[in-house]
This record gives structure tokens, C-alpha cells and sequence, in this order.
């Protein structure tokens, strides 16, 4: 582990691109200290913009139109990202790169982006991200740091976070330093539940596929889609063209596995038709199917959409209750 | 998107060759092609035939899709579906849509003339595994616009005849007026090589030569070693489970009843999440799914 004083390395990192803090409220462009717990929008708007600009056409004559892409080539410098948020990176990596065809959008976005992750601090009450085999101090990201007070604790973890750094002088930590972020650590990772996940909950909620036990839980959900747009690991999408004039553009925008219209199909038919349907999708694919695609779960434990239902509905509890359920088969 | 491996099996590895890859990364780019034909099959399904513009890509694309897959069709300013594939890559140069006229890019589609611009992107989607069913009976059974992906695999099955067993025919549509290729099944009934039957549900014309009734009622004609055989079907959904309890009792195998489905789309690429059904995602490990997927995939169906 290294040191540097905190304004320094924010001097350092604004002479190296455009940097984004993360404050409370979630990423933006400033140069101010980053937040060192979890902001409510989470950095899923930073690699997969709630709009996004894909394709652009032209017609001047109605005639000679065609597609053009628009790329956002910038380069950012993600400051301060919580380690949920750097799992759910991992997480979305998973489906839009390492998954065949690569989303070019994503991609370049991903590519452009360097993480510095700050290590959270201040967990919120409704963290969880223990049951999912890290914690808030875990090393995650290009560039990990640890806020103890004036300093940064500094360690890089790639060549992107080496590249980033290069030229700013570290010194080594002392000793009362590191006994600091043993304090720090400690005091955060006792305040981050363990919902205690069973091993085989994928199984678990697919043998009880047609419990009643989706009813239940489906019961106070309202289906305003707030969780899966608050959520960092929720990445369905919708396309849709936007008309002007003689021109416009093809835009990928945030969709909700919550709406009803989200699988209705021209002909009528909606696969999911009521809201036992649309949660029973929602927590499997969290739970169940995404372990069957990819071996990891699909929530990162930062209980943002505990936070924002207006409802107060708990993933956590149901959970909780889906350990309880028995496997008949 | 285009690899060797998707065209193999397809007849086409005399065109491997001329594969290039792709100047753009970018799956989201559609390709722009050109309305060469288009005529009303019936009162609101049109059949369009549409060649790319790019005179290099026209072959690699028409030769290297598999009877069964989809591409995403859009118009800009309207937005993008995705529609099957009606014509084979046994013959290449056009690809062939047969379109019904539900929503709005669709109603814009029939607005457009011959030598208008649509834009293509794929083809995405599983597609029949054509290389499973050679030297096998097959047993095509379409129920409406359900014709349009079958069309592919039939046409396919005709053109490499000698790999098949005896090929029979099913279809049916509401009344005569409904029926899409009506004239092309009329001639194609007259080839010896394989049995078409056809039926209409009602005719209030008085002038149908076949048979009237539900499409079931053709299964007296089947006449075939079910363990031997591969059944396809599509149609309107309530229409599957009266079909696959016929073809189960004709002991076809679930591995070997094929049935192509939809689902709302907007990637084609397993992205979008739209299509997903449990851990399957329709767009890429459909659209074409067994009866034996169907059972352990719930809510396929």
C-alpha cells in the first residue's frame, strides 16, 4: 500500500482527462473529494447510459438516407466507483464483452473508462454485499484506494490504473496508516449484513417455479420498474428510433423486465402476463439463470432497490424466505 | 457475424471463401438493400423481396444463412422487428419476407414501392438443424402466417431432395382468401416428389377443391415411420399442443419435433433481455426450440 494526500491525487487526476466523481448523488464532472460510500445511482449510468445515441441517419432528399454510428470516444476517469459497483462492471462485462457478439457500445465505453475504486466506508443499512463473497474493502478495479482521513491509501491493480498514475510520486504507508484501515475495514464490514445465500438457491427457486410463493411475493409490487433502473447489474434495453425533420438517430435506452409492455408482442400475446410473471423473470434471472449462464449471480448486495421501492419491497427477505422454500423434486 | 462455422451445413462452403470480415464491429449496423419485388399474398400479409446494395455482400449473406433464422428489418425514423426468413440459401441473391400489417413499422413497410430502401441486420437465431433431419421422413405442419419459416426449410428439403425421406406437407389457413402462396402450394402439389396437403378452416366461397376443417384433420394422409421422422411445426399457438399430440401419437421422437416461436426483440444477440425465457434467450438459442426444449424450458410455450 502507498500514501498520497488527497488534493494532490485530485490535481493529478484532472491533469490526466476528464474525471467524474462520484458524490452521493452518483457520477458527476467535478473536482471535489469522492463520497466513500455508495452513491444512489450507481456507475451502470457511466458505462451503459440510461440513453445512448446509436446510429444516425440523414435524409435530405428522403432519399440518399443511411446509417451512420456515433461512438462517445471520450475518455473518462471514473473516480471514487464503491466496490458493488466495480463487481457489477464485472458482472455487465459478462454479457455485453466476454459474451459473443461484443457490444461494440459497451465495449468502447468500458475501454475508455478507468476505475479508481474507493473503498466504502460508510456502508448504508441496506448493504448486503457480504452474502456475495466480498466485502466493502475489497480490492477491485484499475486503482484501489482507501480514504483514512487527509490521505489516500493507494494500491494499483492494473496496467490501465498503472498507466493512469504514471508520473505521480507515492510514498510508502505508515505503519499507523495501515492500522487505520484495519480500523476502518473492520468498522465498515461489521455494518454489511450476510443474508446467508444458499449454495443452491439457483435450484431452489427452480424447483418452485409454480410455488404460490411467487404470488406472495409479487403482491406489494406496484411494477414502476425503480429498482431495475436504480439497480447496477440490470442492463435490458430497449432500441427506438427518434424522427426529426429530415433527420434522426437510433437510441438505446433502459427498458424494464417490470412493465408489462416490456415482452408484449404486436400479435397481442404477452408472454408475461401479470406481475407473478414479471417478478417471478426478475429475481430468477438474479438468482437462478444468470448462475446457470455465467456462474455468478446477478445482484451485487448494494440494496439500492430496497432503498428506492416505493413499496418497501426487500430482495433481501425474499431471499430469506427462498431459503426456506423446500425443493420437492 | 458471419463465420464459416454458421454457413456449413448450409450448401454453401463453395462460398466460405468469399466471407470477409465484417468492416464494422458494430452488430448494431444495418445493412441497406433494396425492394426488387413485392405483391399481396393475401389482404394484409405482402411478400417482399429485397437484395442487398452492396453487390459483394449479396452472395456471402443470401448463401450463408440457415433456413429457420431471422433478421432484424428496419426503416429509419420507424424502428426495427424482426421478421423470418422466408426464402433458402439454396437460393441465393434475394432474401424474402412474407409480412403481416400489425404495427407501425409494418404499416410503414407497406407504404414503400419497388426500388425503396429497407435496412437488414443478421440473420440471428438458431435456425433448423438441417444436418440432423438428412435421410429422415419429414412432416411440415404451418397453420397461418406459420408458413413463413417453414417455407425456408421445405424449399430447402426440395432443393437437396436426395437427402431426405419422403417429405410430407401440411397447411392451414382460415379460409381460401387467407391462404399465403396459395398458387405456388396449388403447383407445388402436382410435383411427385412429395405430398402437400392443404385445408381451409371455412370456405365461404364454395370453390375449395381440398379439404375444410382444422389442420389436424390431415393427419390421415401421414403416412410414416414416426421414429423415423422429423416433424416441424409453427403456427399460432393455441394450434401446438392439438399438432404435437399428433405427432406424438405417430411416435415421432421429442427430440425430432421441431417448433419456431416468438418473442418481442430488439438486439437479436442475447443482449437486450427482452426475448430471455428462464436462462434461454430466444433470439440466439431459438427461435427454433424441440418439443423436448419445450418441456423442460417453462413458459417456452
Amino acid at each position: 500500500m502507498k500514501r498520497i494526500a488527497k488534493s494532490k491525487l485530485i490535481e493529478f487526476l484532472k491533469s490526466k482527462g476528464e474525471l467524474w466523481v462520484k458524490t452521493r448523488e452518483g457520477f458527476q464532472q467535478s473536482d471535489a473529494e469522492a463520497f466513500a460510500g455508495r452513491a444512489s445511482k450507481s456507475v451502470k449510468n457511466m458505462v451503459l447510459p440510461r440513453e445512448e445515441t446509436l446510429l444516425v441517419f440523414f435524409k435530405p432528399d428522403g432519399k440518399n438516407v443511411d446509417y451512420d454510428e456515433i461512438y462517445d470516444d471520450r475518455k473518462r476517469i471514473l473516480f471514487g466507483l464503491s466496490p458493488c459497483d466495480a463487481k457489477s462492471i464485472e458482472l455487465l462485462d459478462l454479457t455485453f464483452i466476454k459474451t459473443s457478439p461484443t457490444d461494440s457500445y459497451y465495449k468502447q465505453r468500458r475501454e475508455n473508462s478507468v476505475l479508481v475504486v474507493l473503498a466504502c466506508n460508510s456502508p448504508s443499512k441496506t448493504c448486503f454485499c457480504k452474502s456475495f463473497g466480498y466485502g466493502p474493502f475489497t480490492e477491485l478495479g484499475d486503482v484501489f484506494l482507501v480514504d483514512i482521513g487527509d490521505v489516500y491509501l493507494v494500491k494499483i491493480l492494473s496496467d490501465k490504473g498503472k498507466a493512469l498514475l504514471e508520473g505521480l510520486e507515492l510514498e510508502d504507508a505508515a505503519d499507523a496508516e495501515l492500522a487505520k484501515l484495519e480500523e476502518l475495514k473492520s468498522t465498515a464490514e461489521s455494518k454489511v449484513q450476510d443474508i446467508g445465500i444458499p449454495k443452491d438457491i439457483a435450484d431452489r427457486l427452480y424447483a418452485n417455479f409454480e410455488s404460490d410463493f411467487w404470488e406472495k411475493i409479487a403482491f406489494r409490487c406496484v411494477n414502476c420498474g425503480a429498482c431495475t433502473f436504480y439497480c447496477p447489474t440490470c442492463y435490458c434495453f430497449d432500441i427506438q428510433d427518434v424522427e426529426r425533420t429530415n433527420w434522426g438517430w437510433r437510441e438505446r435506452t433502459w427498458d424494464s423486465c417490470m412493465f408489462a409492455i416490456y415482452s408484449l408482442e404486436t400479435s397481442g400475446h404477452n408472454p408475461r402476463p401479470t406481475g407473478m410473471h414479471r417478478m417471478r423473470n426478475r429475481i430468477m434471472h438474479k438468482f437462478s439463470y444468470y448462475e446457470k449462464i455465467h456462474g455468478q449471480h446477478l445482484c451485487v448486495g448494494c440494496g439500492r432497490c430496497v432503498d428506492v421501492c416505493p413499496t418497501g419491497f426487500d430482495i433481501r427477505e425474499v431471499v430469506k424466505q427462498a431459503a426456506k422454500l423446500e425443493v420437492t423434486r | 457475424m458471419f463465420t464459416k462455422s454458421t454457413i456449413e451445413n448450409t450448401g454453401a462452403q463453395a462460398f466460405c471463401d468469399l466471407i470477409q470480415e465484417p468492416k464494422s464491429a458494430n452488430p448494431y449496423l444495418p445493412e441497406r438493400a433494396r425492394i426488387v419485388r413485392k405483391f399481396d399474398l393475401t389482404r394484409d400479409v405482402r411478400f417482399f423481396q429485397v437484395r442487398l446494395c452492396d453487390p459483394e455482400k449479396v452472395m456471402c449473406w443470401t448463401t450463408s444463412y440457415k433456413p429457420g433464422q431471422f433478421m432484424m428489418l428496419s426503416l429509419p425514423n420507424v424502428g426495427e422487428a424482426p421478421f423470418s426468413i422466408t426464402s433458402t440459401p439454396t437460393r441465393p441473391g434475394l432474401f424474402e419476407f412474407c409480412i403481416r400489417k400489425v404495427g407501425r413499422l409494418t404499416s410503414k413497410l407497406f407504404e414503400l414501392k419497388e426500388n425503396d430502401f429497407v435496412w437488414l441486420r443478421g440473420p440471428f437465431g438458431n435456425g433448423f438443424p438441417v444436418e440432423r433431419m438428412y435421410g429422415k421422413d419429414l412432416l411440415f405442419v404451418a397453420g397461418g402466417l406459420g408458413v413463413a419459416p417453414l417455407r425456408s426449410v421445405l424449399l430447402y428439403a426440395l432443393d437437396y431432395r436426395d437427402r431426405f425421406g419422403r417429405i410430407f406437407y401440411l397447411y392451414g389457413a382460415k379460409t381460401p382468401d387467407e391462404m399465403l402462396f396459395r398458387e405456388e402450394f396449388f403447383r407445388m402439389k402436382e410435383r411427385d416428389d412429395f405430398e402437400c396437403y392443404l385445408t381451409v378452416d371455412a370456405d365461404p366461397t364454395g370453390l375449395w377443391p381440398f379439404d375444410i376443417g382444422v389442420v389436424t384433420t390431415l393427419f390421415k394422409y401421414v403416412k410414416v415411420d414416426g421414429r423415423n421422422t422429423v416433424a416441424i411445426v409453427c403456427g399460432p399457438p393455441v394450434m401446438y399442443k392439438y399438432v404435437v399430440e399428433e405427432f406424438l401419437k405417430l411416435n415421432i421422437p421429442e427430440d425430432q419435433i421441431f417448433m419456431t416461436l416468438e418473442r418481442r426483440m430488439k438486439c437479436g444477440m442475447g443482449k437486450c433481455g427482452q426475448c430471455v425465457v428462464e436462462h434461454k434467450y430466444t433470439c440466439v438459442d431459438g427461435p427454433v426450440f424441440t418439443l423436448w426444449d419445450v418441456k423442460n424450458i417453462r413458459t417456452l410455450i
